[in-house]
């Protein structure tokens, strides 16, 4: 009897569902307490117009984390940028993120046309890298002073690539601006 | 009989043409047909035609010229009735019931067997709860009509209504026996019900279970059948066969918590053999009374609530808190819980536990938050809610409860501003909406409430007014007492008045079901309904309306206005 009960409530419901207008709200809760920048308004009026490529997750139906990303056709390359991807403290560690990052991986697998998936990540997040290791991503590059208000204000630039370029290799020196990655610039 | 002034063979003929217009709505034909007999001079003032122009020009929606015909009509005609019968019609469509009943009166002066005439004045009789009056009208239809069902039907109904229990039973008995044939259909069906409910309320429960036995294989409704025997052996102490009729109820639906209250004796087979359900485990809280035991069985159900991430779980609990020594224990036990879950993902420092849900820490703040409520100890509730709000910020729920201890703490502005911010977290929640703009009206904001109401009601019209159209009494009555505080009295009565039509409406809607359940044989229901209009302004929603409405009289009495009211919100930033 017991093991009836216990087996039917400890597997923790976990799925990925739809930014709209109406819960725009809970991913900007959500951003908030999880990211240590905060992003403007065009962020989330790009995000509602984002389809796949942005998710909220729930945990036994809450909102717990949040993935958002847009695609990215500078340096002759089409890549996908993901711009957040972030779970709530208490509920990290138990497949919330791999599930986003799945999401995204089979989204640019389904898509076929996709040069390579990249992201920006504060170079003391070992924790962030670590996690982004796991599924093939590597350091290509590091910012200095990417970030504005924040310590420290260095990026890494973790890329995994998908096919080999065509044609020439990544530019030197043509760093992506900040304020296009939505974040607060002022 | 014949009327007063009897028309010649042609014009006679018009005259039943109007009628005929009149019963299928072409009132304009109708009308054309009245001019024919009424442009002859020598038929110009006819009772009956003049009144029959009045009855179409009613219809019409031209009501003044329609009490002019009628009422000229029947100065000409006073015995006939028609003049009678139409003014009394006409009486009814006017809401005056009492009138209109004088006039069938005085129209079946003039002819007493018209069944037309009969039908029309019990429906009336009925409406205004006039049960004699009732009863004598139904037993001429009876006597007048003895082959048709509807005749039996409402004589027997006449003396249920009038506590005449037997002579109802003896009525219903005669004519299933003599008039009713095969099939045993859902009609029969019902109606051997609703004889069954007429013997139990005469309190003959072992005679109304002996009835229900007998007829169990024509009666349809078998879930009835269950639970109404279930309550007579009840009522006749006879527990064992109870219990049997109980356990069969539960294997139809173990959730079912009003069939299970009475039996405590087999909770534990119940248990065993609903383990998921959560009925028996929530009746055993009520029954168990030893402190340890209690303890026992809370703990588990608690655990288990939290677990899968329960919301209601404490209005659920709530009812045990009568007891102090219960809420004690709970209360013991859900510090306990996040205690340890806070230390080590699990309910119990026991580290043999399976690790629970990252969800069930914020489950038990939550649950936490609202006992420190209901205890009126504001900061720790505050303190839990907010370890909550911080643990998960996305929960909407959180937001909601944090307003609520804001509202019990008396503090409505605070209250409706917490309620806005879990609103903005999903807009397509309409139970947030409503409780938002519930909150504002607490907080005296009428145009912020109407606004957020505005996003749920029809498009194209102003929410006030689709809002009073759907009879959506707990805005109107919160709207009235919110006009009251401000003391814009106008509109505080404006408000009540709304609400107070809507009763009279409801009042009005059940004339329809007089003829429509007889026909139907939905008996059981029809009587329900009769009694529940019978007390209807008891509703709470009335009650409040006419308690603002009386005050506010009563204020405008001691202090008559002076000057128009300026109309103001409170400003609060």
């Amino acid at each position: 009897m017991a093991g009836v009960i216990s087996c039917d409530i400890t597997v923790a419901k976990i799925e990925l569902g739809d930014v709209t207008p109406h819960n725009i709200k809970q991913l900007k809760k959500l951003n908030t307490v999880v990211f240590p920048v905060s992003y403007n308004d065009k962020f989330y009026k790009d995000v509602l117009e984002a389809g796949e490529l942005a998710k909220l997750a729930y945990y036994n139906d809450i909102v717990v984390g949040a993935v958002c990303c847009r695609i990215d056709t500078t340096e002759n390359s089409r890549r996908l940028y993901i711009m957040t991807l972030g779970c709530l403290y208490p509920y990290r560690r138990l497949g919330i993120g791999t599930l986003m990052v799945e999401h995204v991986l089979k989204y640019v697998e389904q898509d076929g046309n996709f040069d390579s998936i990249f992201l920006h990540v504060q170079v003391n997040n070992e924790g962030a890298i670590d996690f982004y290791k796991k599924f093939g991503f590597e350091i290509v590059e590091t910012k200095e002073h990417y970030y504005k208000r924040i310590e420290p204000a260095d990026a890494h630039v973790l890329q995994k690539t998908i096919r080999e370029p065509q044609t020439t290799p990544l530019v030197n020196g043509s760093v992506p601006h900040a304020k296009t990655n939505g974040l607060e610039v002022d | 009989m014949p009327p007063s002034n009897p028309l010649p063979p042609k014009e006679n003929a018009l005259f039943k043409r109007i009628l005929r217009c009149y019963e299928h709505k072409q009132y304009k034909n109708g009308l054309k047909f009245a001019k024919q007999i009424l442009s002859n001079p020598k038929f110009a003032e006819h009772g009956e035609t003049l009144a029959m122009k009045g009855l179409t020009l009613n219809c019409l929606g031209r009501k003044e010229e329609a009490y002019d015909y009628v009422r000229r009509g029947l100065r000409n005609d006073l015995k006939s009735p028609v003049c009678w019968h139409v003014y009394g019609l006409l009486q009814r469509s006017d809401k005056k019931y009492d009138e209109a009943i004088k006039c069938y009166r005085n129209a079946l002066k003039w002819e007493k067997e018209n069944i037309q005439i009969l039908r029309d004045l019990s429906l009336l009789q009925i409406q205004m709860r006039d049960l004699e009056g009732y009863k004598d009208t139904r037993y001429q239809l009876f006597m007048l009509r003895p082959t048709q069902r509807a005749s039996w039907i409402g004589f027997a109904m006449s003396y249920h209504l009038l506590g005449d229990y037997e002579m109802a039973n003896s009525i219903l008995d005669a004519f299933r026996t003599n008039q009713m044939k095969g099939p045993y259909d859902y009609e029969h069906s019902e109606l051997l019900l609703y004889q069954n409910m007429v013997l139990a309320e005469s309190g003959q429960y072992e005679r109304a279970l002996q009835h229900l036995q007998k007829f169990q294989s024509q009666i349809l409704d078998k879930l009835s059948i269950k639970e109404t025997s279930g309550e007579y052996y009840l009522k006749l102490r006879r527990f064992k066969e109870a219990e049997a009729v109980y356990e069969d109820l539960l294997k139809r639906n173990p959730e079912n918590l009003s069939k299970a209250e009475d039996i405590e004796a087999f909770f534990d087979v119940y248990k065993k053999e609903y383990p998921k359900a959560i009925a028996p485990r929530r009746l055993q809280l009520n029954e168990a009374h030893d402190p340890l035991v209690f303890e026992k069985l809370v703990d588990q159900y608690l655990r288990q609530g939290l677990h899968k991430g329960v919301p209601p779980l404490f209005v659920d609990l709530r009812t045990l808190y009568k007891d102090q020594s219960k809420a004690d224990t709970i209360e013991k036990l859900i510090l306990q819980y996040i205690e340890n879950l806070k230390k080590h993902d699990r309910f119990s420092s026991d580290t043999e536990e399976d690790k629970s849900p990252a969800s069930a820490l914020l489950w038990a703040y939550y649950f936490a938050a609202q006992h420190f409520d209901h205890k009126k100890d504001t900061d720790r509730a505050l303190q839990y809610i907010d370890a909550a709000i911080e643990h998960t910020p996305t929960l909407i729920e959180l937001f909601i409860v944090k307003g609520k201890i804001y509202k019990h703490a008396g503090d409505p502005v605070e209250a409706y501003k917490l309620l806005e911010e879990a609103q903005a977290m999903d807009t397509a929640d309409r139970y947030v909406n409503s409780k938002c703009a519930r909150y504002m009206l607490r907080a005296g904001h009428l145009k912020r409430a109407e606004e957020m109401c505005a996003k749920f009601t029809r498009e194209g019209v102003p929410a006030t007014e689709n809002l009073n159209e759907m009879q959506c009494m707990w805005f109107q009555t919160e709207a009235a007492a919110a006009y009251q505080r401000l003391q814009q009295w106008g509109e505080a009565l404006k408000k009540a008045h709304e609400v107070d039509r809507h009763f009279s409406e409801i009042m009005e809607d059940q004339f329809d079901f007089h003829s429509y359940c007889m026909r139907k044989m939905t008996l059981r229901s029809y009587v329900g309904l009769l009694r529940l209009e019978d007390v209807l302004r008891s509703h709470p929603f009335y009650f409040r309306c006419a308690r603002v409405a009386i005050q506010v009289y009563l204020r405008l009495y001691t202090h008559p206005l002076q000057d128009v009211p300026q109309t103001t919100e409170p400003d609060t930033g």
